[in-house]
This record gives C-alpha cells, structure tokens and sequence, in this order.
C-alpha cells in the first residue's frame, strides 16, 4: 500500500537575486513499512523535499508545482492547522543536529510530554508512562527524563530527540541526517535502533544522507539526487551491485571503503550546478564523462532499466559500457581536461 | 622504514577545569587530561593517521605540535631540532617546517582576501617583496594543487570558489613556504564525497612529489585507511593501538580498534558485519578510570586491567597496542579468568 506519492514536486526559494529552483519536478513513492534512503551532495534539494513534506520550509520557500499525497490526501494544498494536526501524530522528523534545538531551560522530559499532550488527548500522567516508554525504547533510563539537556551527552540527546519523534508511532519517520555529529560508535547503535524500532511499529522511514554506505546498512531502496532531481531510484542491492547513472558510477569510485587493500579512489570533478543560473538539459553535464549535445538540451526523464531500478539519463542503453568506461581514472580525467579547456578559454 | 622525523615523547596536556566557587579556593587542582603521555614518531616522507572518538587529544596533538597550543609536559623534535612546546613564542622559522591545514575550508580563508593575497601572504611574511616573484610562485603552487589554469583562479575571492577549490587553496597557502612537515585536521570531513576523493588524491602527491611528511587527524577511519602509512588509535589521552594501517585494520588487536571497526559503515550490502556492541556512553574525562581508561567500556574487561598502565606489546612488525590481554586470551566480560 502506498503511504506517501510524491508527484512532480518543484520548490522554489525566493531570493533577493532571483528565483532558485532547489528541487525539480520530482516524483517518488513510498509503501508503508519501507524505508528510502534519499542521498546526494549540499546542495542537491534533499533536505528541501523532506522539509515540504512537513510544511517546514524556511519562509521563502515553497511547492511551486505538483502534489504530495499521503494517505491519498494532497499535503500541499491541505491548510496550516491540518498540517499541525498531521505533525508528530502522523510525521515526525529527526533533523539534522536536532539535539541542539532542545530548550536548555527544560528538562527533556519536560519538553517531550508537552509535545505529547499538545497533539493527544492524554493526560499528564499517560503522557509521562509513554514518556518513559519510548524512552526504554532508544536506550535510554527513565531518570533521564529529569536530566537537561545539558546533563547528557551528544548521543544522548539524539537518542531524546529520536524519542520524541517516535512517541505517537507515526506512519512516516523523516530522519535527515540523524547520526552526522555523532562519533562513530554512537552512529552505528544510533541507526540500528532506529531501524529496529522503525520495523517494530510498522512506519515507513525517508532517512537523508550524504553517506551511501549508511544507506547500505539502513534502507531497502535508495534515491540519488543531483542539483534538484532525481537522478537515480534502485532498490538497495541493486544500486550497490548494478548501479547506472553515470553521477552514480562516479559516486562508487569515489568512496573509500575500510576493507579494501590498495583500492584507488577516482573523484568527479567539478562541482554541482549553481542552481541560480538557468539549468538546460541534464544537471550532471558539465561533470559527465559521456556528455552529448542531446544532454546540453534536454532534461532526461527516469527511465526503468530493470524492474524497480530507473535511472535518469538519456543514454541508458549505453549502461555496460559506462560502466566499464567509469572504473577507469582517464575517463574521469577528460571531464577535468574538458573544465580546464573551458576555463582557458574564459582566461583569454 | 625511514629515518624519524618527528619525534614526540611522553606528551601531556592538562586543561585545569574550575568547576564552581567552592573549587576555587579548595587546594586541589582538577584538570582534564586531554593527552596523557603519549609517545609517536614519524618517519620522514610517511603519512601517519590519528584516530579516535570526539575527546580523545588527537586534535589537541596536532595543535600542540603546529605549536597552536603549549603542552603541560614532554618534547618534541622536528629533524633533530627540540622544540619549546611550553612556550607560546616562536621563532618565524618554525613555520617554514611545520604548516597545518583546517577542517574548514569556509572559514579559514580571509573572505577579503583574493587567492593571490591568502597563498602570496606567508611568502610576505618571510620575506619575499619581490612582487614578479611572489606571483611566479603563486601560480606554480596553484598548478601544484591543481588549480588549473592557475590564471583563471588567482585573482578570485573564496566566494566565488567551490569548497574543494576552497580546500585546495588553504593547502597551496600551507604548501608554499615548502615546510617539511604538514598537519591536517580533518580536511576532508566537510566536503562532499565526490571531492574528498580528489583531495586525499593531491594529499597523497604531495607527499611523492615534496617529500612530505604528514599528520592526518580524524575521526573517519575509511579516510586515513586510504591516505595513511602508519595508524595511531587514541583515546581519552592515549595511544591504544599504533602500526602499519592496513595491518591494524586487517588484524586490529586492541578491543577499541575492534569495536571501532566493526561500526564502520560499509558500503556493500552482502557484507556479513560482525557488530561489537558496546556501552556507546561518553566517559568522563574528568574522573578516569583506574587501569585501562576503555574498560568501563570494553566488551572484555575483566579484574585484571585496573592494573592496565597502557604500555605497548608489540605483536608484528611496527605493530604495537596497549592492551594486556592477548587476543586469544579475550574473554567476554563477567566471564570467570585469570
């Protein structure tokens, strides 16, 4: 069953020098029970779609286009109250370096039964036995929730804030980056337990990363994004055995991995487009070893390469050989030569 | 292995910690001890990487031997010259050996600054006037970090300037005056994934190129497992397990190198992970453990390491830990032995 259809979302922010357009007609699904790891680099509009899920975006942002359905009702157009209503009940985030936007002032169990009796109609007392509840669920002691925020350390935090937003078993968990500050160690028990507790009520899970490997470990089906779109959608296997994008085959050269002997990391080089400036054709052109003309023009469509795996690129019949083509340093190194060239050219 | 280049010897930095009125006129002194006694040599031309969790002195080391920070005790030399790491003052020269690059790359460039000025500046400060000859090696610096055409980036200011090109300028600012000795914090950790790559790339060059011998702090394991020859593990203020880095990751020895380990993420999602789970709490670095400072933590603690002094046991060639127990004779804790 789907819980959430995303439907060629655009989002605009209204800057002083112009309109930026952070994410572009995107569309993705998401089934309930399943978690989606939605990865890319700053920049790329991850955030910003998880964001509008919630209506959280800053104030100059906002849907331009398209429709978000959860549970087949349109979020976009729904009005502020109902979205408040949907909050924490229904969807509930874990953002990024959340474990600083706890009062300081506050105790968190102070912090996290308010936020309970604000969206139920629980009493004080129920709200501090569910309190205590989720609290064991992340690992954490009950007397914790007499502790502030200033008592506990980093991952304890984490782990409060984790327990805030899964208090009302919401149908769809958004955790964006919810391990980054967190030291190794942390991370990992940080994520397992999200996973765990994700699978034990049931709820899908959108978790944003920049860490392909998190998402190895985490999620069943993976999303890449790049400058504002959806570059490639696979589930997780898949993507990691056969992945097809050429942003994605560069990706897997450029990541170092802790088990392989004397590998050789390949980068893209450049940088991601400046979303600012008007965007022709694909996003990934200017850092693409296979670029075309057809590529400076038209802005190529997700297409399905194999069942469940689709891949926004024009030449997806091509997929072998770029494939080959990409695990070798001087394909990459055309690409750096082509900039160089381009730059020269702007010297003179 | 090479001749040392670098040699540090019993270092230690306390940071006096006042707590409350009540500590203040009470005798006795409190202090974090943020590295206590730790001995590492570099050897000339290698790279060596310091790992460790938030709180373990590996930025603190750094610090202290770019000489951004006194030390409590101990010595280092650079090259067979000792250094006065207890006095803040420095002789000019000092600089052209040593030069660190930040984690940062948005903010330890001078915004007003234009890449010229932010790499031409050192050479000013050493002297160079001459402006024809300032510019010459501005750009054949700029060509060495790949800043190509170094024509095309000399006059721009950080702004205009992506974050690995950013990144790439902190470092031909740091490579100018050809020190002998570079430290990098964490120089990659800010950057996206598809050009971290690149800058471990020129790291790595500049070592075969420059003769290069490199301090690489960070907390990210598969990093340094790429760039490094050799592998300190610290924490809380000592060196846990030190050696050859594809060696410590392929056979790691000591139960904290284990456990950091097994949480690394993979990117392979056939790979079978064998997780050690343990109490993921921050110690407290105030009142330290008696013995092993990991093993209030350590899956295989046992009675025996409170009268752990960290002293190394070599178990292969430049292969040393700091645990007593032999690998084989690690038992899970609770577990009766000794």
């Amino acid at each position: 069953m789907t819980l959430l259809d995303v439907k060629n979302v655009s989002i605009e922010y209204t800057t002083e020098a112009g309109v930026l357009k952070a994410v572009d007609d995107v569309s993705f699904s998401l089934e309930v029970g399943e978690s989606v790891g939605l990865v890319g680099e700053s920049g790329c509009g991850k955030t910003t779609l998880a964001k509008s899920i919630m209506r959280l975006l800053a104030k100059n942002g906002s849907v331009s286009t398209g429709q978000m359905l959860f549970k087949g009702e349109d979020l976009v157009t729904k009005s502020d109250e109902e979205i408040r209503q949907l909050r924490l009940n229904e969807i509930a985030m874990v953002s990024q370096s959340a474990m600083n936007a706890l009062n300081p002032v506050y105790t968190v169990g102070d912090q996290l039964v308010e936020g309970i009796m604000t969206h139920t109609k629980m009493t004080k007392k129920e709200a501090t036995d569910r309190a205590i509840e989720v609290f064991r669920m992340v690992g954490l002691e009950a007397k914790r929730l007499k502790s502030f925020p200033h008592q506990m350390s980093g991952g304890m935090k984490q782990r409060a804030i984790i327990a805030m937003a899964l208090t009302l078993n919401p149908s769809l968990i958004i955790a964006d980056e919810p391990t980054t500050a967190l030291d190794v160690v942390v991370q990992d028990r940080i994520l397992q337990q999200i996973i765990q507790i994700q699978k034990e009520i049931n709820s899908s899970m959108i978790l944003i990363t920049h860490d392909i490997s998190v998402v190895s470990e985490t999620c069943e089906t993976i999303i890449v994004m790049y400058g504002g779109k959806v570059m490639e959608k696979a589930p997780t296997r898949i993507f990691f055995k056969t992945p097809a994008h050429p942003y994605s085959l560069g990706l897997n050269n450029a990541f170092p991995s802790i088990h392989e002997i004397g590998e050789e990391l390949i980068s893209i080089p450049g940088a991601p487009p400046n979303l600012m400036d008007e965007q022709n054709g694909c996003r990934f052109q200017e850092r693409c070893p296979f670029k075309t003309e057809t590529c400076e023009t038209k802005v190529p469509e997700l297409e399905e390469v194999a069942p469940g795996h689709f891949s926004a690129c024009h030449y997806n019949d091509q997929v072998e050989s770029f494939r080959e083509a990409c695990k070798k340093r001087e394909t990459w190194e055309l690409v750096r030569d082509r900039m160089i060239e381009e730059r020269k050219r702007g010297v003179s | 292995m090479g001749t040392p280049l670098i040699q540090i010897k019993d270092l230690k930095k306390y940071y006096p910690v006042n707590k409350g009125l009540k500590d203040m006129f009470s005798k006795e002194k409190v202090f974090v001890k943020a590295i206590d006694g730790i001995d590492l040599t570099i050897h000339k031309g290698e790279i060596l990487g310091l790992a460790g969790e938030s709180g373990s002195g590996k930025t603190t080391t750094g610090e202290i031997l770019v000489r951004l920070q006194d030390a409590t005790e101990g010595s280092i030399t650079i090259d067979g010259h000792p250094l006065d790491v207890k006095d803040g003052k420095l002789k000019k020269s000092f600089r052209k050996e040593v030069q660190m690059i930040f984690q940062d790359p948005y903010e330890t460039l001078n915004p007003r600054f234009n890449v010229f000025d932010t790499i031409a500046e050192p050479l000013r400060i050493h002297g160079l006037r001459d402006k024809k000859v300032l510019y010459e090696k501005v750009i054949k610096v700029l060509e060495i970090a790949e800043l190509k055409p170094a024509e095309h980036f000399i006059f721009r200011y950080p702004h205009e300037l992506s974050g690995g090109q950013r990144q790439r300028v902190a470092i031909a600012r740091g490579i100018v005056v050809e020190p002998k000795v570079l430290v990098a914090d964490e120089p990659v950790s800010m950057l996206d994934v598809s050009i971290r790559a690149d800058i471990l790339n020129l790291l790595k060059r500049l070592r075969q190129d420059m003769g290069l011998t490199m301090l690489y702090v960070s907390h990210d394991l598969s990093t340094i497992k790429y760039l490094c020859d050799r592998i300190a593990i610290m924490y809380l203020g000592k060196i846990m397990e030190i050696g050859p880095v594809d060696e410590v990751v392929a056979n790691p020895r000591h139960p904290y190198t284990q456990v950091l380990l097994s949480a690394v993420p993979v990117a392979d999602p056939d790979y079978q992970k064998e997780r050690i789970i343990i109490d993921d709490e921050a110690p407290d670095q105030i009142n330290l453990p008696v013995g092993c400072r990991f093993s209030p933590r350590c899956p295989f603690a046992q009675e025996a390491c409170t009268r752990c002094d960290h002293s190394f046991t070599q178990v292969g060639e430049d292969h040393y830990h700091a645990c007593i127990f032999e690998k084989e004779a690690l038992k899970p804790r609770g577990s009766s032995s000794v």
